[in-house]
């Protein structure tokens, strides 16, 4: 195994097994690092709780919910408008969170009544809002608070209201991946079931690990609907509670992050008999493939090809244009868990760029072992990174840049390296055709950042230049460029707007749309409110 | 063909599947083995112009989307594919499965194939 041992973690011997150096020769049962195991004592790992993966990144997203944490409102503020997850109806998720403010005394004497006149009183403050979900925490857990137990009171004396528990205390799992899992099966198994939807399409799907970070779900949606594909519920990103209870009446979970959001495909599959298929939505190849594939389940191929061919004919000629720029920029690619697979070879063949480590923070070794296959021979894979070990990386692979979260992010910054955020996304989204533009986009601006090569000067010691004044990115991108390239009239810079999403629900609203009826397969406009707001009646 | 020969191509064929596909991935080695022997029979039999189709099911139609795909990749990125024999195709479909089936399953070093739930 082509171990590899970073000099800080030589104090930390059982860190050797999570870092490999891809090889030349080397396959999957040859390098793979650990995953998913407990954080060693001594490392300082990045890794959220899995309280954080359950809230933060899968039950937030869910619109008109009020999102309750039942623990000291420290939980609740740190997990709280660090992601971008927006939604189409106000983005009532990101302006609230709420939490039962649990002290040193309901430590002592117990926290339930407190956290029913908590829970009552929010729904009392925002009428408008029937949902709830309700997160534990590691004091409430340790305690042994019965939060059903309080739930169950509440919906009785609050008809309407719709309540789900969510026990994923921080303790709960080595890192936010254990929060992924419980929070995916028991939302199945508390609310699943117990809607029924109006289905006004032949073509029905789940739209599954799609958080919508700055609108990623809305560009999917839109490729979707062209195709008259009815998104019953998203799981979570702009998904409504209602729509998510009737999870077991598609036709097909079309999966986006595996790694947050498989769970919930995989018992989808065993209980209710509904394929799960796993796609890429970042990049044009795989965007391709996977609306393709949606299209062949269906019997829609022609659909999709169409929407390819004005996507590519829209986009290509801008994403060239930073390809022929990006060539040969080294990146070190550490996201949480699943983009250091979904983004590693559309990076290296269609922008060109050279992925010289991959990381993860919480994934499991199925991660690494996509992310291992998809990035080239040299490349660094290393599992639960600790900061020195991130720092000992950058200062040895020298990358143009790094694509991260905002923690490690800010480290790279103090040693000059720029980085891009792609958690909460700089200028997202990144998803579909479009998307894709916009990451090259900001990859460029960011590697070509006249103000960011100011910081490589030390003006304690380095002479400061007085004879350079004005500059530009493309001046400094263009430098070895062919004239044939530089002069092209057919590439072009991003010329998405500066937010794509208001044009994507303008659209929608003007209801362009149409779908072939369940029954008769006639295509036919659907009204708008079913497409926003879709009619579930309850069940038993 | 040539083993060698059989065995040069089958590798062209792995590393487009280790680049853009995700459905080798399943989590656990059971449904790994079942989805590498529904998917490639059904890419063998598209490539062979065989029909593909068992029944009506949706899993059916699943694994069929998949060999589709696939299939067509094949030949997007292989030109050769569409000049090589039914026989030829099935020698090398089936050490693709054979080398799938090694790579994803039995020698992985993949600790978490073992468990039985998701």
């Amino acid at each position: 195994m082509p171990y590899h041992q970073f000099k800080c973690s030589e104090c930390i011997p059982e860190r050797l097994q999570h870092a490999v150096d891809k090889g030349v020769d080397e396959d999957l049962t040859s390098a793979l690092p650990l995953g998913y195991l407990n954080t060693i004592p001594g490392t300082i790992s990045e890794r959220g709780c899995a309280y954080c993966g359950a809230k933060h990144v899968i039950g937030t997203p869910m619109k008109n919910v009020i999102h309750l944490s039942h623990g000291p409102v420290g939980c609740t503020y740190d997990t709280w408008q660090t992601k971008r997850y927006i939604s189409d109806d106000g983005n009532f998720q990101l302006k609230y969170t709420f939490a039962s403010d649990v002290k040193e005394s309901n430590v002592v004497f117990g926290a339930e009544k407190m956290l029913k006149k908590n829970i009552i009183e929010a729904f009392k403050a925002f009428p408008q809002i029937h949902n709830m979900n309700i997160y534990s925490t590691c004091a409430t857990a340790l305690i042994g608070d019965d939060i059903n137990a309080v739930a169950e009171e509440v919906m009785e004396e609050m008809p309407g209201k719709k309540i789900f528990v969510c026990n994923s205390p921080g303790f709960a799992g080595p890192s936010q991946s254990g929060g992924h899992h419980k929070i995916n099966l028991q939302f199945l198994n508390q609310w699943v079931g117990t809607g029924e939807p109006e289905i006004y399409s032949k073509y029905v799907i789940n739209y599954i690990g799609e958080y919508n970070i700055q609108g990623d779900q809305e560009i999917m949606r839109d490729y979707f609907y062209r195709m008259g594909i009815q998104i019953l519920a998203t799981f979570t990103g702009n998904g409504r509670f209602d729509d998510l209870r009737c999870l077991h009446k598609a036709h097909l979970n079309v999966l986006e992050c595996a790694r947050s959001a498989e769970y919930i495909c995989d018992e989808l599959r065993v209980r209710y008999g509904i394929p799960r298929m796993d796609i890429d939505g970042f990049g044009f190849e795989a965007t391709a493939d996977s609306l393709r594939k949606i299209g062949y389940f269906f019997g829609i191929e022609d659909k999709a090809e169409q929407i390819i061919a004005e996507e590519y004919a829209r986009w290509k000629p801008e994403l060239d244009w930073y390809a022929a720029r990006l060539q040969g920029v080294k990146m070190c690619l550490w996201p949480g868990g699943s983009k250091l697979w979904h983004w590693a070879h559309m990076l290296k063949t269609e922008i060109g760029i050279n992925v010289v480590s991959v990381y993860t923070k919480f994934g499991h070794q199925g991660d690494m072992e996509k992310g291992v296959s998809r990035c080239e021979p040299g490349a660094l894979a290393i599992d639960d990174p600790n900061e020195l070990e991130g720092l000992e990386a950058m200062y040895e692979l020298k990358p143009d840049l790094i694509m991260t979260g905002k923690r490690p992010g800010e480290v790279a910054k103090k040693i000059r390296v720029p980085y891009l955020n792609v958690h909460g996304y700089h200028n997202g989204p990144y998803k579909g055709f479009e998307g894709w533009v916009r990451l090259a986009r900001d990859i460029y601006n960011c590697v070509y950042s006249p103000a960011h090569s100011l910081v490589h000067l030390d003006i304690s010691k380095d002479e400061i230049p007085t004879d350079k004044g004005f500059v530009t990115r493309q001046m400094l991108s263009d430098v070895n460029l062919s004239d044939e390239i530089k002069n092209s009239t057919e590439l072009r810079e991003c010329t998405s707007d500066y937010d794509p999403i208001p044009r994507l629900r303008k659209k929608l609203e003007e209801n362009l749309y149409t779908f072939p009826d369940p029954e008769t397969g006639e295509w036919r406009q659907v009204p708008l409110e079913k497409l926003k707001k879709n009619k579930v009646v309850d069940v038993e | 063909m040539d083993k060698n020969v059989a065995e040069e191509k089958m590798a062209q064929l792995e590393w487009y599947i280790s680049k853009h596909c995700l459905w080798q991935y399943n989590s656990r080695g059971w449904d790994r083995l079942i989805q590498n022997e529904r998917i490639l029979t059904k890419t063998k039999q598209v490539l062979r112009g065989e029909n593909a189709k068992d029944d009506d099911t949706t899993a059916d139609r699943y694994y069929w989307s998949e060999a589709m795909s696939l299939a067509g990749a094949f030949k997007r990125y292989f030109p050769w594919i569409t000049e090589t024999s039914k026989d030829d195709i099935a020698q090398i479909l089936d050490l693709l499965k054979e080398r799938m089936d090694f790579t994803m399953v039995k020698g992985s070093l993949n600790q978490e194939l073992i468990k039985q739930q998701y």
